[in-house]
């Protein structure tokens, strides 16, 4: 391929990627300041006026805020006992509590009401002990947004913590010991500071994801506004301008988290002298009763972590109308299965979300290999503009693209590159794509950072021409990276529920859609089912990453 | 015969640096070339030049008479050893030594049977089948040199292909890379900074300096004629003195007026000067030798170190006027604080005096 060849295929990337994830966005600013008609800020204006606009921005921070805390007061601990001891069991149960972050944000939430809620298990055998008339609670507001979050995201703390102290040099620990550190010395001088860039970046991502949390605060808030519901209450409402001038609003806030990320990316400081050491070993716990004691703390933790998602599988063997008063369902069967096998409208939000998973999977799989390809192969100004449009869908909650994708293509200005695609089958697609893009995207780019690029030149000094070396070297050398990637970006698009209660129509509602409607209809086995197969082929993605990732 | 490979006037610089400043070599069939020079002076650019993966800015490249510039790497068949191998670790050893062919459309049989003619040629017979992770990396090395060879190439590229080995196995690769290249009678161009390697391996060698060509010949030509003050300091071992030009081939160093402080020696003039100017003079420390002190064209000064090689000893000499030597010596020519004289023995290789750079290297 000529030079001239490759340039116009960058530049074609570059179009492709900028009318996919920068221009909505562009559009949508420019529609909230009255353009292209007569410029105004009246929108801005009436933005900054509205106290309860001021309030919902208020409520997005310091729930995002005190998410954080609270993630890390679960997380951190946790990952200190699951990588800093060892006991029966460690590896099974260690890999099960990181689950929570490949589920879908809904499935979290509806299980937590089934266990939690006012007449899940919980309330009612409250209730059934103290002998109350009426649920002991309701859950709901900012504490029920909290539990939530806390709960699906100290996931993140977790992870990083894990991860930072495997990096540790032993011999950094031994050095202090020699220095006459004791453990606890140890741990609050030597460990805990060590930890500080991973848990800065722990922390940002707990808040970045909070800040796009759309599924708590929808279920639970109530009255109890945030951002991302306040945009889409007033996409609902018919106030467009309003959705706009808060979907800006909300962008600029997750551009500032974003810039803060990248300021404190996690792990430059971790090795010092070039060497790196050897991890530091696991106490291994010898004294029976401490080793017995450690084991049920962390059982204990798992157990209670992954409780709402038995919850859930629970809930979908309970027929409906067969619960009502007593503390423990009285009859479980496969009824709600059979009725969703057997019933083509209950099947059909299945199927829908199967197709636009894998077919969004797929573009953003082509798209997001492509873009990274060129960007580390071309490198420069080119290269940094690719990698910035695949970040940026990342970055931007679920709630902004989906209202950036409603104002771009629901007129039809084909000149502009706007056509009517709202209301078509093709917009949800198009939207998972663009949130699957940076994973898809940044896993591939990942890939091809750690390859050698001398192994392409062997190939093409061994006559291999352009696709033969991106067939036969390329593909199944990044094959760990490119399935982890479309794994993720599967789990997203199957699950999501954010962009799709703004852009689905009756036709191709997804099952997220559709667990929200059984809801509504009081139908809770039948959401339940949904929720299980989410959460099935969800952590089948999630193992199947798992494992490509180690390999 | 014509020369082989011919690269015309080749230049390429990397956002205004210009790496590569005219460079013209020719490498005669079944030739093995050494590219030699410092990291950064060029030597791997011009090896990617001519390999196709990056293209000159100016001149040519021709390859038995035709000109390969424009070909992509893929269309020019030359085989290239990598300096971390590059082995295809998805691909097995017979993957690997098979993929070249794969490319040609060479059917499977064939393939096959090229592969178990290609691997005895660098004494791996029976690896076929085994991962390229789970062997040395000596024998990485060598299946990276039969992969190259096994679809037939009109040339070989070899990008320092020792400088990933033990020091210990570095000597022994050395040699059965040399004995395959030989054997198969291929033309070969060989980057190296390691001058020992150099002249192991190089039939000639073309030493590079901050892009340009400092001199091209046998290793021998290098040593004993060095065309440059850089050349005379980077092949082996060389110091540099300051004088004059007072007659024609003879330079004066330090102040004749008192004993042991100056000498007027017989050099060599290389480049142009003139009677009356300024020269550096390089001496390789088997041209001087130790002598008595205060003598007539003898040099004073004071022993700083002695360095037992077995072989030779070496005795690094602070002089009286200003500047070191290196001389070799017996092993019992002095002490360390001794003072003796150092005076030019009346043999090669000659003092070669040079015209006098704004600065002498150290």
């Amino acid at each position: 391929m000529s030079r001239r060849q490759q340039s116009i295929g960058g530049a074609a990337l570059v179009l492709v990627l900028v009318w996919l994830v920068g221009y909505p966005l562009l559009i949508t600013l420019l529609e909230a300041l009255g353009l292209p008609g007569a410029f105004s800020l009246a929108p801005f204006l009436e933005f900054a006026g509205r106290p309860d606009e001021w309030r919902a921005l208020w409520q997005s921070l310091w729930i995002s805020a005190a998410s954080v805390v609270l993630a890390g007061l679960v997380g951190v601990p946790l990952g200190l006992i699951f990588e800093g001891t060892d006991f029966p069991g460690r590896r099974t149960l260690g890999a099960l509590i990181a689950l929570p972050v490949a589920l879908p944000p809904l499935v979290g939430v509806i299980a937590f009401l089934f266990l939690y809620g006012e007449s899940g298990f919980v309330s009612r055998g409250v209730q059934t002990v103290l002998g109350l008339e009426k649920a002991p609670w309701r859950l709901s507001g900012p504490v029920a947004i909290l539990l939530v979050h806390a709960y699906s995201m100290y996931v993140y703390f977790y992870l990083f913590t894990r991860a930072a102290l495997v990096r540790i040099d032993a011999s950094v620990l031994e050095a202090a010991a020699s220095l006459g550190a004791g453990p606890r010395r140890r741990f609050f001088r030597v460990t805990l500071p060590l930890l500080g860039p991973a848990l800065a970046g722990a922390a940002l991502l707990t808040f970045m994801t909070s800040l796009a949390s759309f599924s708590a605060p929808y279920i639970f808030g109530g009255g109890f506004r945030v951002m991302t519901t306040q945009i889409v209450a007033s996409k609902l409402n018919g106030q467009i301008a309003m959705a706009q001038v808060e979907t800006v609003t909300l962008a600029l806030l997750a551009f500032l988290g974003l810039w803060a990320m990248r300021r404190a990316e996690p792990g430059r400081t971790a090795v010092v002298g070039g060497v790196r050491g050897i991890a530091p070993i696991r106490r291994q716990l010898r004294r029976p009763a401490v080793r017995l004691g450690a084991a049920a703390l962390g059982w204990g933790l798992a157990v209670l972590l992954l409780l709402p998602h038995l919850t859930l599988l629970v809930i979908s063997f309970v027929p409906p109308g067969t619960w009502t008063t007593e503390a423990v369902p009285p009859i479980l069967d496969i009824s709600n299965y059979r009725s969703l096998a057997s019933t083509p409208e209950r099947l059909r939000p299945v199927l829908n979300s199967l197709w636009m998973a894998t077919a969004a999977t797929l573009g953003a799989l082509v798209l997001g290999l492509s873009a990274a390809r060129t960007s580390v192969k071309r490198g420069g100004r080119l290269g940094d503009l690719l990698e910035t449009l695949l970040s940026v869908p990342w970055a931007l909650p679920g709630t902004v693209f989906a209202i950036a994708l409603a104002t771009a293509f629901s007129v039809n200005r084909p000149e502009l590159g706007r056509l009517v695609l709202v209301g078509t089958p093709w917009i949800l697609p198009m939207a998972y794509l663009v949130r699957s893009l940076p994973l898809t995207g940044r896993s591939s780019l990942a890939g091809l950072r750690q390859m050698d690029p001398s192994l392409e030149e062997a190939a093409a000094s061994l006559g291999a021409g352009r696709l033969r070396r991106i067939w036969r070297v390329t593909l199944p050398l990044l094959r760990p990276a490119i399935l982890a990637g479309a794994s993720l970006a599967f789990i997203t698009a199957l699950g999501d529920f954010v962009t799709s209660i703004v852009l689905y129509t009756y036709d191709t509602r997804p099952i997220s859609i559709e667990i929200l409607s059984s809801l509504r209809l009081q139908d809770t086995g039948v959401a339940a089912v949904y929720g299980v197969l989410l959460m099935l082929v969800s952590a089948t993605a999630f193992l199947l990453w798992g494992r490509e990732r180690k390999a | 015969m014509p020369p082989f490979l011919i690269l015309d006037r080749l230049q390429k610089s990397f956002a205004d640096h210009m790496v590569l400043r005219e460079i013209s070599l020719d490498v005669e069939p079944g030739e093995v070339l050494v590219l030699l020079g410092p990291s950064g002076s060029g030597k791997t650019t011009l090896l990617r030049l001519i390999a196709g993966f990056e293209q000159p800015d100016e001149g040519q490249i021709l390859v038995a008479d035709e000109d390969v510039t424009p070909l992509p790497p893929e269309k020019r068949n030359f085989g290239m050893v990598f300096q971390h191998y590059a082995l295809f670790p998805h691909l097995s050893v017979a993957g690997n030594v098979s993929f070249g062919l794969e490319s040609r459309g060479v059917p499977r049989e064939r393939r096959l049977s090229r592969v178990t003619e290609v691997l005895p040629l660098v004494d791996l017979e029976g690896f076929e089948d085994r991962r390229v992770q789970e062997i040395s990396g000596g024998q990485q090395q060598r299946v990276a040199l039969a992969r190259a060879l096994a679809p037939d190439p009109r040339l070989m590229l070899l990008d320092e292909p020792l400088s990933n080995l033990d020091p210990s196995l570095r000597e022994r690769t050395r040699r059965e890379l040399k004995n395959a290249i030989r054997r198969v009678g291929i033309t070969a161009v060989w980057v190296t900074h390691e001058q020992e390697e150099a002249f192991d391996v190089g039939d000639r060698v073309a030493l590079l300096n901050e892009g340009r060509l400092e001199q091209v010949g046998t290793p021998e030509e290098l040593y004993l004629e060095p065309q440059s003050l850089f050349v005379a300091g980077f092949v082996g071992r060389a110091s540099a003195l300051k004088g004059s030009l007072v007659a024609e081939n003879r330079v004066r160093l330090g102040d004749e007026r008192f004993v042991g402080q100056g000498a007027t020696w017989p050099v060599l003039t290389v480049g142009e000067v003139a009677v009356g100017e300024d020269v550096v003079i390089s001496l390789r420390p088997e041209g001087l030798e130790l002598v008595e002190a205060e003598q007539p064209d003898v040099l004073g000064g004071e022993v700083l170190e002695r360095q037992y090689r077995g072989e030779v000893t070496y005795y690094r000499v602070c002089l009286e006027m200003e500047g070191e030597v290196l001389v070799v010596g017996a092993s019992d020519g002095a002490e360390i604080g001794a003072q003796v004289g150092v005076a030019l023995r009346q043999s090669e290789p000659a003092a070669r005096a040079f015209p006098s750079p704004d600065e002498v290297p150290a």
